[in-house]
């Protein structure tokens, strides 16, 4: 066998190998940066809105749906738009595992909300606390199966919630708000610099 | 006498514009026309020939269809593409592993 018929199979393989990863890289992560960046804002107008709009009451919750709905709405919205040139055969990939995934992560968030607002001797401190461990949650087993880059989110988001309980309950929504907006908006910057260099 | 490894390649697939389709058909299944375009870095035509060699093949199927009222063209690769695709790797595999 000649040398240079070796080394030509050696780079066939390294080729494929190479546009396989790459090809599965560039379609998982499709618009994820900008979905990411969305979701960073909701934490701040979610918030903001909480501390300067609506304060208290029955209101809080709908604010939070209505803000949920519209990131959602957003999210599928930009998805669709970064597959105008993209396979079709992964164009509503990325949707369906968002909500696959997402859905019964909000569900579990609501359903904890439901029941402390049913008891009184809770206070409405531990609605932001409760969801943003569940959200946590969700970014550990991402970060788990899937993007080990999303990882640190997971953590950062645990650790930093259940500090916030702890220590600052009364301001942990401003400051798990910023933590969790900031997070989301570089999680969003690195994941569209990676998206732009595959 | 046993017929040399290297003449087993298949030719259709042995050439890199073309390996590279069938790489990312391999990892999507199907591909639109303007993505692969961008992916490999080819011309229209250059794109289009070399998808026709591989329809030839039958290593894929090329359909057109309308998405919101704008043609699309999709590449999808077929049984008997990937097969000649996995074939391809074993005989590459075969080529690295022979004695000098």
């Amino acid at each position: 066998m000649k040398e240079d018929e070796r080394r030509e199979a050696l780079e066939n393989i390294e080729l494929i190998k190479e546009l396989v990863l790459q090809t599965k890289k560039h379609v998982d992560s499709y618009g994820g940066g900008i979905i990411s960046i969305i979701w960073g804002v909701f934490c701040f107008v979610g918030v903001a809105g909480q501390r300067l709009v609506i304060p208290h009451g029955p209101l809080m919750g709908v604010w939070w749906t209505a803000l949920v709905v519209a990131a959602i709405f957003a999210s599928i919205l930009v998805s669709q738009r970064y597959h105008k040139t993209q396979p079709v055969g992964a164009q509503h990939r990325y949707i369906r595992y968002f909500l696959r995934f997402w859905l019964p992560f909000l569900l579990l968030g609501y359903t904890l909300i439901f029941f402390i607002a049913l008891s009184p001797s809770l206070s409405n401190h531990y609605i932001s606390i409760v969801m943003l461990l569940v959200i946590s949650t969700g970014y550990l087993i991402i970060g788990l199966l899937f993007f080990r880059g999303i990882l640190y989110m997971g953590s950062i988001g645990y650790v930093g919630t259940i500090f916030s309980a702890i220590y600052f309950l009364e301001y942990s929504d401003i400051i798990l708000g910023s933590l969790f907006g900031v997070g989301l908006i570089i999680t969003g910057l690195v994941i569209n610099k990676q998206w732009k260099n595959t | 006498m046993e017929e040399h490894i290297a003449v087993r390649l298949n030719k259709a697939i042995h050439q890199k514009a073309r390996l590279g389709i069938m790489s990312i058909l391999m990892a999507l299944e199907e591909a639109e026309f303007n993505y692969l375009k961008e992916r490999l870095k080819l011309t229209d035509g250059n794109l289009s020939s070399h998808l026709s060699l591989l329809e030839k093949e039958k290593y894929i199927k090329i359909k057109k269809k309308f998405v919101r009222k704008k043609p699309k063209t999709l590449c999808q690769i077929t049984d008997i593409g990937r097969q000649a695709f996995e074939e391809y790797l074993e005989n590459l595999e075969k080529i690295i592993s022979s004695k000098p």
